[in-house]
């Protein structure tokens, strides 16, 4: 059973009553000496309770689930490893890696240089109305998915969309059909993310460039360093930090991109925009093969985690040395 | 304007220069302001479209501007759907997963930032690296579990696994490092202070900015959140907003104008939160990033 976490940790609020004069020690009780040494336990136990309950009891079920046969009513078959092996066997599942991992490469070679390239300009001297831009380039994320994608669906529609009447009026041609064609589809996709992301990236790279000396730059213009020189011998260097961070972040979170392709295109047509995730939720909620669908969550959670630890290492991120 | 024109860029005369440099300015802004209709472009059509009547929606070709202008569609969603309902449920769930959220993560943030204790890089590094962990990969059993134990209801399925979110934790821990003092922790300490109190009175208050930089983030991510309620949320009259509108939009019977309708709705919370807050939201998201 679960019980709701406590949102106060239970320490004790009242306080001793305060001894004037003297600088004599107050009253430290057997409490007051202890809680000091416990409190910051008390105070991450929350986050480790829930933590315990809603993930790590999950990926243990996960691993157990994965290696049975389930469709939600009776008890698991156990089948071992078989899962796996279908797995590995199955069209689908190779399909939604390949084309996970097209997201994944065009997260990173494109989203992200897109987000220096815009933080760049939002950098320059004297810029008006910088915040104003931050601003509406950042709103994508603000607003929910569901209403981004509907809208997107709109838009992109073959036979109605604005999309296709403009390309029609201005360049004479038209009529791609976004939404239906598998290869379009995944266009289409991919410039949602680019949308959806690119603003939210740029924020970081901005307040990484923000960041960087001035004088540096100025050191730079008296070597007589051009615009180009001056970014890769100043900003990029400077930038590495929160490149790195932004870097993990994005791959870690495109690997598991899902609501795109999702609400945009169901994964289709046929399955040429399915990623890993929408496989794990066809398998688990729309197929009633659980068993599979742990499975691929597990496969799913080893690439995340040698992903990351990869790029951790790479960029050396996320150490703590205090 | 004889000087500099067919220079090299070596000898500038300074009106040339400050031409040059007008010259990209323009361009600046003209790549920031496409940029910007680019970003805009779908919501405000969304806007535009929400208005329009039903046959202009997919009319060819399609208009920019609504004519006639109606209100048809917002009464049609209104009056045919529990809009109202699925509102409340949303902002009732998003609020409570926010006021444990902003709590528990500068509780836990606080811990880290300020205390030695031991095995506080070991736990730190669990913690850290639960970012990692694919929702996908937890989703199934996640539900089952929940299901098994009848929780599956959306005030608890909805927020308590969600409440203390590793990301906020993570950006409580830069905040506090940088903002709270030590002496001032050991100045409450000398006066009496438990070290609850001391999180109540002094860490609270100068967390302040932080609290709401993560309390847009939660408040947001809640609010707008679909995949997890539409697994979990089975019985209609318990959905959310966009749980409302996914439905509206039913694989049969696509309504197009109530979902335009309902879209525009359904971004007026999320973007009053976001504008009212958004210099923290900017600063806060960004300050574990540059700084570690």
């Amino acid at each position: 059973m679960t019980a709701p976490p406590p949102t106060r940790a239970p320490v004790l609020e009242s306080l001793p009553a305060r001894t004037p004069g003297k600088a004599a020690p107050p009253r430290t009780s057997w409490w007051m000496r202890r809680q000091r040494t416990l409190a910051p336990y008390l105070f991450i136990s929350p986050f480790y309770l829930l933590y315990g309950l809603f993930l790590l009891v999950p990926i243990l079920v996960g691993l157990y689930l994965s290696c049975t046969e389930w469709a939600g009513l009776g008890t698991p078959k156990w089948v071992g490893l078989r899962n796996y092996q279908d797995l590995l066997a199955d069209h689908s599942f190779w399909t939604a890696v390949g084309n996970t991992g097209l997201y994944v490469v065009f997260t990173m070679a494109v989203v992200m240089p897109a987000a220096l390239l815009i933080a760049q300009a939002l950098n320059a001297r004297g810029l008006r109305g910088r915040d104003l831009f931050r601003l509406a380039y950042f709103m994508p994320v603000v607003i929910s998915p569901i209403v981004i994608t509907l809208v997107f669906g709109l838009f992109f529609d073959n036979e109605f969309g604005l999309l296709n009447a403009v390309g029609h009026a201005v360049f004479g041609f038209g009529g791609i059909d976004w939404l239906g064609s598998p290869g379009w589809a995944r266009v289409t996709v991919v410039i949602l993310v680019l949308w959806r992301w690119t603003g939210y990236l740029t924020i970081f790279f901005l307040a990484g460039l923000q960041n960087v000396p001035k004088e540096l730059y100025e050191a730079a213009d008296i070597d007589g360093a051009g615009p180009v020189s001056r970014f890769r011998n100043v900003t990029l260097p400077c930038l590495r930090p929160v490149t790195a961070f932004v870097a993990v972040t994005v791959l870690v979170s495109s690997v598991q991109i899902f609501e795109e392709p999702y609400l945009l295109t169901q994964g289709g047509p046929g399955e040429s925009t399915l990623s890993v995730a929408q496989f794990i939720f066809r398998a688990g909620f729309q197929r009633q093969q659980l068993g599979y669908a742990a499975a691929a969550g597990v496969l799913l959670f080893v690439a995340v985690f040698a992903l990351g630890q990869l790029a951790m290492r790479v960029l050396g991120v996320g150490r703590d040395d205090r | 304007m004889t000087t500099g024109a067919f220079d090299s860029t070596a000898k500038l005369g300074p009106r040339a220069r400050r031409g040059r440099r007008r010259a990209s300015r323009a361009l600046l802004y003209t790549f920031l302001i496409a940029l910007l209709l680019v970003f805009a472009l779908p919501l405000l059509w969304a806007l535009s479209s929400s208005f329009k009547a039903r046959g202009d929606i997919f009319g060819y070709p399609p208009k920019l501007l609504p004519s006639p202008a109606t209100l048809d569609n917002y009464r049609g969603l209104l009056d045919e759907n529990p809009f109202w309902s699925w509102l409340l449920i949303s902002t009732v769930v998003a609020v409570i997963s926010t006021v444990a959220a902003v709590l528990l993560c500068a509780l836990a943030g606080f811990a880290f930032a300020k205390y030695r204790f031991r095995g506080k890089n070991v736990l730190f590094n669990v913690m850290f690296s639960s970012l990692a962990v694919p929702f996908a990969v937890i989703v199934v059993p996640l539900f089952v579990m929940l299901a098994k134990a009848h929780l599956t209801t959306p005030y608890f399925a909805l927020v308590v696994p969600w409440v203390a979110p590793a990301f906020g934790i993570f950006m409580m821990r830069q905040f506090a490092e940088q903002s709270i003092p030590d002496a001032l922790l050991d100045a409450a300490r000398v006066d009496g202070c438990t070290e609850f109190g001391l999180f109540r009175r002094v860490v609270l208050p100068l967390l302040r900015p932080a609290l709401g930089a993560l309390g847009v983030w939660s408040f947001l991510n809640s609010f707008n959140s679909l995949i997890w309620p539409l697994i979990v949320v089975s019985d209609p009259g318990d959905y959310t907003l966009p749980l409302g509108i996914q439905a509206l939009f039913g694989a049969t019977n696509r309504q197009y104008d109530l979902v335009l309708a309902g879209s525009v709705l359904a971004a007026i919370p999320s973007l009053l939160v976001f504008f009212l807050l958004r210099k923290q939201l900017l600063e806060g998201l960004t300050a574990g990033a540059v700084k570690s």
